[in-house]
């Protein structure tokens, strides 16, 4: 007990030398605290944008493997055209057995299916598009294939060689489009859903209701069409429009306007044009393109884009082998958006990267000076470690008192710093999130509005793909960056004074009391 | 009589010197307990040597020393000097970030002496080496060097040790101050019953006391 009113009436009665000790400890915990609070929101602005944007994996034709596996084989443009028709989609009970997988969190499909539709303009300018487009694929194509002459976009020789040049430079999307164009041709694609919780782009906010809303009843004949297809056509919630199966126009069907849908994403239509990628999509739901499909006797059949949603980056690679073990066809690819999302994280990955070596200088340099205020602070008590020890006091409890001093001083200190570092680092973190909290913060109110529902209530199972809890973590994300920075700072202040006490114990028991006191005197 | 300290054909040389140049060399002192001694000697004789191993500060040398039969060598030095022997030195050794009472009960404490009100030891001890008790409160650096050297006799004996080592322990201070810390000295062996031994190189130190052993250099 006596060592512990020893070490306290030291501190006291040497203010000068501990707040020296403390200063500097001060200093470089502030400095650490602030590190680590970028850290951790870095930690945070990423795994948000995780839980936000899955990664996930999509199967699309690989067309140049198909191509040059054909050219090699020497066929005719025909006998091309022909096998490429014979490769085989995946069916919606494969799609099921590939998402059966350990590696995937949740999946989903859509059906689309492209029809003509009776008295409705397309949105298009492909007509000026095109043109200007194909010129140089032309050019290319003609020095590749000289039989080949189709200036015409619809025609099937056409989409075959040059869709060749297209997928060379797209991304996922692109390839899905042209999977898409494979299963018929039509103005119009008709796009099912299964549920809400499928439908990503309105919980993404890529899509939002501007008018009506998205039916709940994923039976019925109804349908969101475009801000653009409304306009074009006068068309308005309530309206009806007539779809027309592209193998037999014997066979429509009607379909009630319940919503009108705008997309907000510019960026992804990679050519200008007067209208979004999506102006000439019609969405309803699976139930309903199954229906068309199964009026047809030709055998009708729609593209199904599955998406898998896995759990991680190494996952992939994983799926991909597993599911080309369950039988996808060599011609199909697997791609994600894996490399998007990291993209779009790289910028905070950085900082979190910088943060982390700043932190490693910074504990290392407290260290280094940990020890040498503690060497040198020994140095400085040397006529008092000889007395203590004249007077019979042991070895362990000179060094026990020593370390104690430091200790009580470090924790101060660390006390102190940390809490300036902790107040300043809440506004450098807010200012690193704070897009991500005003995204997140708005998000439940907005996803209903984007299905355009006031009173938006997800059952049980969509919630989870909400991100409902996620919301609420970053609304309390202040209170959980500081506490679980000041702790992880305390534990490193602690093992760091307790490090360089070492220093001063082995000088403790290297010390002669008797050469001290000889010096002295 | 009683042979509480026994100084058994002790030798030694310090660790850097050369092969045969011993410090001290067969020495055979015998101390007992009602007495008090003086070792005299010359400057660089080599007393300052022979009381840190004495006092067991320093243990590598040839022969024995012994406490009541008992090897220092095979003792547990902490607590001999701790409990055993007390310290007094030329130049005080007092710890300057504490007063003067504190000294003092720092060496009860570090002796665990069971002791019922600590204050009120130290202050009768400070009594009883002629320090008023308004001084228990001060900071020792700002006590004289005779009242410092009082504090430090204060401490020897808050532990009621047998033995009382002095390292020159007048050597900064005038002659009467010097005939006063005698006197205490001596009334500590006579009436309290313990073994002084007080190293000095003064001729009326070794006047007043009872038996007075000399150290000659290199012998
Ligand atoms: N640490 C040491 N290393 C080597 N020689 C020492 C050391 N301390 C003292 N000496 C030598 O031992 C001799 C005795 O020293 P000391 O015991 O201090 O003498 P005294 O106290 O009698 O003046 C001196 O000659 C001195 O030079
Ligand atoms: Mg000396």
């Amino acid at each position: 007990m006596y060592i512990i009113k020893n070490a306290l009436t030291s501190i006291r009665r040497n203010k000068g030398r501990n707040l020296l000790i403390g200063i500097i400890i001060i200093v470089i915990s502030c400095a650490c605290a602030i590190t680590l609070a970028i850290r951790e929101s870095a930690n945070k602005v990423v795994s948000a944008y995780e839980q936000k944007n899955p990664i996930e994996v999509t199967i699309g034709m690989n067309r140049r493997s198909l191509m040059e596996s054909l050219k090699q084989d020497d066929k005719s443009q025909e006998e091309m055209i022909n096998a490429f028709n014979e490769i085989k989609e995946p069916t919606e009970e494969e799609i099921i057995n590939y998402g059966n997988s350990n590696y995937v969190k949740e999946y989903y499909y859509t059906y689309s299916l492209g029809v003509d539709a009776k008295d409705l303009t397309e949105a298009t300018d492909s007509l000026v598009k095109e043109t200007t487009e194909v010129k140089t694929e032309v050019d290319t194509k003609r020095r590749t294939f000289p039989g080949g002459d189709s200036k015409f976009p619809g025609g099937p020789t056409s989409s075959g060689s040059e869709e060749t040049t297209t997928s060379r430079r797209t991304t996922t999307k692109k390839t899905e489009k042209i999977f898409n164009e494979k299963a018929s041709g039509g103005a119009f694609t008709l796009i099912g859903y299964n549920s809400y919780e499928d439908m990503k782009d309105f919980i993404n906010g890529n899509y939002t209701i501007t008018e009506g809303e998205v039916s709940s009843d994923f039976n019925s004949n109804s349908c969101v069409i475009s801000e653009e297809l409304a306009q074009l056509n006068n068309l308005e919630v309530g309206n009806t429009i007539t779809v027309i199966d592209t193998n037999n126009d014997k066979n429509t069907y009607e379909l009630i306007i319940t919503g009108i849908y705008k997309e907000n994403t510019e960026s992804s239509s990679s050519m200008s044009s007067m209208f979004s990628n999506s102006a000439n999509n019609i969405i309803t739901n699976i139930n309903f393109v199954k229906q068309i499909v199964s009026n047809n006797s030709d055998n009708l059949t729609p593209s199904i884009t599955p998406t898998f949603i896995v759990n991680s980056k190494d996952d992939i690679e994983k799926f991909t082998n597993e599911i080309k073990e369950k039988g996808l066809s060599e011609y199909y690819e697997v791609t994600s958006n894996i490399e998007e999302l990291e993209n779009a994280t790289k910028s905070i990955t950085n900082v979190k990267t910088f943060a982390n070596t700043f932190l490693i200088i910074s504990l290392i340099i407290g260290a280094v000076v940990l020890i040498v205020i503690n060497m040198i602070n020994i140095r400085e008590r040397k006529y008092e470690i000889g007395v203590l020890r004249t007077i019979g006091m042991k070895k362990s409890k000179v060094s026990f008192q020593f370390m104690l001093e430091l200790l009580t001083v470090c924790m101060f200190a660390l006390l102190i710093g940390s809490g300036i570092g902790a107040a300043t680092s809440v506004n450098v973190a807010n200012k690193l999130l704070e897009n991500e909290i005003a995204n997140t913060n708005n998000e439940v109110g907005d996803i209903g509005k984007n299905f355009g529902k006031d009173n938006f209530m997800p059952d049980m199972d969509a919630k989870k793909n909400f991100k409902v809890a996620n919301v609420n973590q970053i609304n309390d994300m202040n209170a959980i960056v500081d506490f679980k920075v000041l702790g992880q700072l305390f534990g490193i202040g602690i093992i760091l004074t307790l490090i360089s006490s070492l220093a001063s114990m082995i000088a403790i028991s290297r010390f002669s009391p008797l050469t001290i006191l000889k010096e002295r005197s | 009589m009683d042979k509480v300290l026994r100084i058994d054909n002790v030798s030694y040389r310090y660790k850097d010197a050369k092969k045969d140049e011993y410090v001290l060399k067969n020495i055979k002192y015998d101390f007992e307990k009602g007495k008090i001694y003086a070792i005299k000697g010359k400057s660089g004789s080599g007393k300052t040597t022979l009381l840190s191993l004495i006092s067991g500060l320093e243990k590598r040398y040839e022969g024995n020393i012994y406490y009541k039969d008992k090897s220092l060598k095979k003792m547990d030095l902490d607590t001999y000097r701790n409990s055993n022997i007390g310290i007094v030195f030329q130049s005080y050794n007092l710890l300057p970030h504490l007063n003067a009472m504190e000294n003092i009960i720092l060496s009860m404490d570090i002796s665990k002496v069971k002791v019922k009100d600590k204050k009120k030891k130290a202050i009768s001890l400070m009594e009883d080496v002629g320090l008023t008790s308004s001084l228990a409160k001060r900071r020792v650096l700002k006590l004289s060097g005779g009242e410092q050297q009082r504090v430090a006799i204060a401490r020897s004996l808050s532990y009621n040790p047998e033995i009382i080592l002095a390292d020159e322990p007048t050597g900064n201070l005038d002659k009467d101050t010097e005939n006063d810390i005698l006197n205490i000295f001596k009334r500590l062996a006579h009436d309290d019953n313990k073994c002084v031994i007080i190293v000095t190189h003064s001729t009326n130190v070794c006047n007043q006391v009872d038996i007075v052993y000399e150290l000659k250099k290199n012998n």
